[in-house]
């Protein structure tokens, strides 16, 4: 079998000895090995879903009181536990997307993953930094 | 006779790889999905393992699901079929958001919290 990374990066599905009839017209199921990484991909996403709730809940139970701001360590926890829940969620969405172009033949769909998160943790910093700066200063 | 190796390889030098590394060995692909899930399975065990100091019970249900999660990854077929291989998937996604909401509890009921605003 050659190449299928190239048939991937075009859409993916094959009518190769992997594909199955989907039963539905114009669509074949991808060669297994794309519908597996695509299965891997999706994990991965949740094991940084998973790494991000554990943080924000070590932020919240571990760390020690910002001295004169009581709602810091909440601030700075509890969006890194939502973005898990949003991480994980969009996660399984991308993964019904990705199969489905793959199945049509269509161009990949591009994740919006990375940006969601650059953007939240981005935010997430500039928040640290002004917790920090309020506690310093009472 | 035929060159048995391409022009320019001197003996001994490394033979050509494919574009993709997955050409190789194209049968790892269904071993490497497996250990994926056990990484996975292993996460939620850290997690609930983590909790279980502060917050027992949630650490416990968090535990419980990391069995079952390893369980999932025993099932990577490449024939499986794309209904089952979805439902098995929304499962990892509702163990997450589970986890996340324990978390969300934990944190404004448990040891970090009740919050309180001055």
């Amino acid at each position: 079998m050659g190449a299928p990374g190239h048939r991937a990066a075009r859409g993916g599905a094959t009518s190769n000895s992997d594909g199955q009839r989907n039963g539905v017209s114009g669509e074949v199921e991808p060669d297994v090995r794309f519908t597996l990484a695509n299965e891997r991909t999706f994990l991965a996403w949740n094991r940084t879903a998973l790494a991000l709730v554990v943080a924000g809940l070590g932020i919240v139970q571990l760390l020690p009181p910002f001295p004169g701001v009581p709602w810091g360590r909440h601030v700075l926890g509890v969006p890194l536990i939502v973005l898990g829940a949003v991480v994980s969620v969009t996660a399984y969405l991308e993964w019904r997307r990705t199969q489905a172009a793959m199945r049509r033949s269509e161009p990949i769909p591009q994740s919006v993953l990375p940006r969601i998160l650059v953007a939240t943790i981005t935010g997430i910093a500039a928040l640290s930094a002004v917790v920090l700066l309020v506690s310093a200063a009472r | 006779m035929p060159p048995d190796r391409p022009e320019g390889h001197p003996a001994g030098a490394a033979p050509e790889l494919p574009d993709d590394p997955e050409d190789l060995a194209p049968g790892t692909a269904a071993e490497r999905t497996r250990l994926a899930w056990e990484r996975t399975a292993i996460g939620f065990g850290a997690v609930g393992l983590a909790m279980l100091r502060r917050e027992p019970v949630a650490g416990l249900l968090v535990l419980a699901v990391a069995p079952l999660i390893w369980a999932l990854g025993r099932y990577v077929s490449a024939r499986a079929r794309p209904e089952a291989r979805s439902r098995r998937l929304l499962l990892v996604t509702v163990g997450v958001t589970g986890v996340a909401v324990l978390a969300l509890i934990a944190a404004f009921l448990g040891h970090g919290g009740p919050v309180r605003l001055r």
